[in-house]
């Protein structure tokens, strides 16, 4: 007889909670190793369990949006040898799930004395039977093992509340007596306590039947719907999966964040001509060195001079975190979508260093190839529109990120120089900021400072 | 019959079997559901709750009528058809059984007539009704099987004068002298039914109160009223034999105030109901039965097998067609892949008998056995003026509060309708009202609604309608 193995979450990263989306195999089909059986999405990225091993898939252990972590099972597995199964029922595909596909053994525990007890006594004695129960079977559970007694929430939040598996026992409640809400839930949900996805926030949203304007916020009110096909024909087409996912991250940053936006121009003719220079090498080697690494480079010179820019604030906004590392996001324009793959130590790396690393992550984007990996840990964001154009753009911070650097395309531009007009390479930058970490003042002071080191290139190596 | 294949079976066309099947079609799954009755609805609405209901109202005419002579308004004595009482009582059920299979056949639900028994754990034998047997193979199932009446050992078996709940249903004669072994719930149902219809009523129970689940000052105006109407009620009394004689029933007692032995006509056996968990094959589908015949569950209603559920009278007490209903929906949820939980706080029971007797959450016995601080409010409803416009005054509504949290944790009503009041008190406890809650929501004046309102401002101290001494 074949072994029978149970498959789980492998480490794929530092993730947990994350839905399956996708089931590639069912009970009875023959998988060899390295064959994706589920698929996961966690932030913005999806990634497939492979099979470990050749074998026949016996039972499933999850469904489409189950929350999983590494370790959580996936389905049992018969290792191969085991080709030759029982006959297929009649009728069904399924097998059956007894005997080892069912390791869960019964909890045939003393809970079943009182109502034995109690019930043989009526059957002597001509007594009702006393409340009472069967043997209890708790390992089946789904959702969170939880015991929602003594929660104050209302039935119809409780449901919620396992509908998105989210514990109650550990959210509190914002209504009257501590009572804990709808809101409160969804809010959870979405919250770094929650550590669910967008999706699954994007799911609580729809359930609470309230509607956007409850998963909104603070009494946001809906856009109202409209039937356009009322003014001329349309054509309805589903958000790529990116889209759906970036969509809630980018409603809930521009809600939460008070924005501002500092412009401002840095000088880059002498910048160019160098980058010019190191490009025309690069090329012969199969990489390209962009603006963008001097930008990467310049942006860590200034949040060492500004850790205020590289810093978040506490969940409870009564402090800031400081980061001592240098982590860039960087926003890569995909065909399904806008992704920010994640640079790491940028201050550890030369130009060169990060020019290929560069060109390899945007390959990986594009091919939606990024792990959940790729997509953590960032203290600070760049958003480049340099090879398209523009005049400047209000990028949108990356909480809890508490800034980010926008550029467009650089112009030639007569620049007064104390006695002429000379034309000069000038590159405009647009840095939003959340204000409630950061002043105007200070806003200026970084991007002169950035601007600065982008005037003059040596300075960078300082 | 050809053999059938479905994406969830249910076993058991009773509230929970019938409520499951149409909530797993109603979330698109392919349902079969089997039972052996000839029609849907499983004993609550077969032989059960339902004509239990409609005698209950015939029971309630007759002793109303005979109060009202006292009060100016006689009718005389009544005059019983049985007969037609029984087809009136019929009729209901049909009416009821009959827009099951309706509302079956709009979802598409596939109903099988016949015996269904287990054979694998994707394999259900169905021996039909009309002859024959089929297979239903199945990727899940929902076992509703239900329960039966307990039956005592001593008693000879096949004397048509001993019955059940479903026998007393039937109304074949009324009896001179009933005997009611039980004075539970279902017993005592019938019981007032018999009376109304002129039997002379002896009750037996073992314990030392009738209807033992319910706290004693909740039961004790029932208690009151029986005791004047019935021949006798035995507490702490048990049989010990019964030997069937051509004059009637010899019946021998244990207990302090029962005579030696005595004589009835017929005898009702209300002793509880036994789960069927042991008569489906459970078995060989896996599933595991404990020795009384309760499938274990978990909070989703799923077996140790995780492809079947079970829910209602198998599952345990309490035996209750609303709990049924409301596991049912759980169960077909999660079969559908809905992430449901059976979450309640509160199984209202109620005792359907007059006066009726209603509990929800904790009693009180539960919250001193748990240890858990308490406090009450009781409204008696001598001062309820609606109460005493229905001629009444011996009503009861008690309502029980955490004392650390002031929240509503039990409520226990005896009165008129108070099936129909004890609703307010098991969405008190779901939502976590407190006191105030429910003391500050305006309730219609004069209501018998209105003593559950009076009850926690009771509690509250700032009842008017009564004078308590201030509270320390």
């Amino acid at each position: 007889m074949a072994a029978v193995t149970e498959v789980s979450v492998p480490d794929l990263g530092d993730f947990a909670d994350v839905p399956v989306i996708e089931i590639h195999v069912a009970p009875g089909d023959v998988v060899s190793q390295e064959d994706p059986l589920v698929t996961l999405e966690s932030d913005k990225a999806t990634m497939d369990i492979p099979s470990p091993a050749a074998g026949t898939v016996r039972e499933l252990r999850v469904k489409i949006g189950d929350l999983v972590s590494r370790g959580s099972p996936v389905l049992v597995l018969d290792t191969e040898g085991a080709a030759v199964e029982p006959p297929p029922l009649t009728d069904q595909q399924e097998p059956p799930t007894l005997d080892a596909a069912d390791p869960v053994a019964p909890e045939v525990d003393s809970a079943q004395g009182p109502a034995a007890r109690s019930a043989s006594m009526a059957a002597q004695d001509g007594a009702v039977a006393a409340p009472a129960g069967g043997p209890p079977v708790t390992a089946l559970e789904t959702g969170p093992p939880a015991d929602f007694d003594g929660v104050h929430a209302s039935p119809g939040v409780r449901r919620l509340a396992r509908e998105l598996g989210l514990d109650l026992t550990a959210l509190s409640g914002t209504g009257p007596k501590g009572r804990i809400t709808k809101e409160d839930v969804i809010a959870g949900v979405r919250g770094p306590a929650g550590g669910a996805t967008a999706a699954v926030a994007a799911a609580a949203a729809s359930a609470a039947g309230a509607g956007a304007a409850a998963a909104a916020g603070a009494g946001i009110p809906e856009v109202p719907a409209q039937d356009f096909s009322k003014f001329g024909p349309v054509e309805v087409r589903p958000l790529t999966r990116i889209q759906r996912l970036s969509g809630p991250a980018l409603h809930r940053s521009w809600l939460n964040v008070p924005h501002v936006t500092h412009d401002d121009e840095a000088d880059i003719t002498d910048l160019d001509a160098y980058r010019r220079e190191l490009d025309t090498t690069a090329k012969a080697e199969g990489y390209r060195v962009t603006l963008l690494a001097f930008l990467m480079k310049a942006s860590v010179s200034a949040l060492r001079e500004f850790p205020r820019f590289n810093s978040s604030l506490t969940p409870e906004k009564d402090a800031l975190i400081y980061k001592s590392y240098y982590h860039l996001g960087v926003a890569v324009d995909t065909p399904e979508g806008l992704v920010v793959p994640v640079i790491r130590d940028v201050d550890r790396k030369g130009v060169l260093e990060l020019s290929r690393e560069l060109g390899a992550v945007s390959a990986r984007a594009r091919e939606g190839k990024l792990t959940p990996a790729d997509l953590q840990g960032a203290s600070f964001t760049i958003s480049s529109l340099g090879g398209i154009g523009g005049t400047a753009f209000t990028p949108i911070v990356n909480a809890p990120e508490v800034a980010i650097l926008g550029v467009v395309r650089s112009k030639m531009a007569p620049v007064w120089d104390g006695s002429a007009f000379v034309p000069r390479l000038m590159l405009p930058i647009s840095l939003s900021y959340d204000h409630r970490v950061i002043d105007g003042a200070l806003a200026a002071r970084f991007a002169r400072h950035l601007c600065h080191l982008l005037e003059d290139v040596r300075r960078l190596v300082l | 019959m050809e053999n059938q294949t479905a994406e969830v079976l249910v076993l058991g066309a009773g509230p929970g079997g019938y409520t499951a099947a149409f909530r797993a079609a109603d979330l698109g799954k392919r349902v079969v559901l089997v039972d052996s009755e000839p029609t849907l609805g499983g004993v609550c609405l077969n032989v059960g709750c339902i004509p239990s209901k409609a005698l209950l109202h015939a029971a309630k005419v007759i002793a109303e009528t005979k109060e009202m002579s006292e009060n100016g308004i006689a009718f005389g004595p009544p005059s019983i058809d049985l007969d037609r009482l029984r087809a009136w009582k019929e009729g209901v059920v049909g009416r009821l059984t009959g827009g099951l299979a309706g509302l079956a056949r709009q979802r598409k639900v596939t109903t099988i007539r016949g015996y269904g028994r287990f054979t694998s754990p994707h394999e259900l034998r169905v021996d039909l009704a009309d002859g024959g047997a089929t297979t239903v193979g199945f990727e899940q199932a929902i076992i509703a099987a239900g329960s039966q009446a307990v039956t005592l050992p001593f008693m000879p078996v096949s004397d048509p004068r001993i019955i059940d709940s479903t026998g007393a249903l039937e109304l074949a004669e009324v009896p001179r002298r009933l005997l009611v072994v039980g004075g539970g719930i279902i017993g005592l149902e019938m019981a007032t039914v018999y009376h109304e219809l002129g039997a002379k009523i002896t009750v037996v129970e073992l314990l030392d109160q009738l209807i033992p689940d319910a706290d004693r000052d909740v039961v004790t105006p029932l208690a009151k009223r029986v005791g004047r109407q019935y021949e006798n009620v035995y507490l702490k009394t048990t049989l010990t034999d019964v030997q069937a004689t051509p004059e009637g029933l010899v019946v021998s007692f244990d207990g302090a105030k029962a005579p030696a032995t005595d004589t009835f006509d017929r005898i009702l056996v209300a002793v509880g109901r036994r789960p069927n968990g042991k008569l489906i094959g459970a078995e060989q589908a896996g599933v595991t039965v404990d020795d009384f015949g309760f499938i274990g569950v978990s909070k989703q209603m799923r077996t140790n097998v995780a492809h079947i559920f079970a829910i209602g009278d198998v599952v345990g007490q309490p035996m209750l067609a609303h709990k049924a209903m409301h596991e049912a929906k759980v169960a077909a949820e999660v079969a559908a892949g809905k992430n449901s939980y059976f979450d309640a706080r509160a199984i209202p029971s109620v005792a359907y008998t007059d006066p009726e007797v209603a509990w929800a959450g904790a009693t009180e016995n539960e919250a001193r056995a748990a240890g858990v601080g308490y406090g009450k409010g009781v409204f008696p409803w001598a001062a309820s003026g609606r109460s005493l416009t229905l001629g009444r005054s011996e009503g009861l509504t008690k309502v029980l509060f955490d004392e650390a949290t002031g929240r509503v944790i039990g409520c226990g009503i005896v009165g008129p309708s108070a099936g129909d009041l004890i609703s307010e008190a098991a969405l008190a406890i779901e939502m976590g009202a407190d006191a105030a809650d429910i003391a500050l929501t305006v309730h219609p004046h004069p209501t018998l609604s209105e003593t559950v309102a009076l009850a926690a401002e009771a509690f509250e101290g700032t009842i008017t309608d009564l004078y308590l001494p201030r509270r320390s």
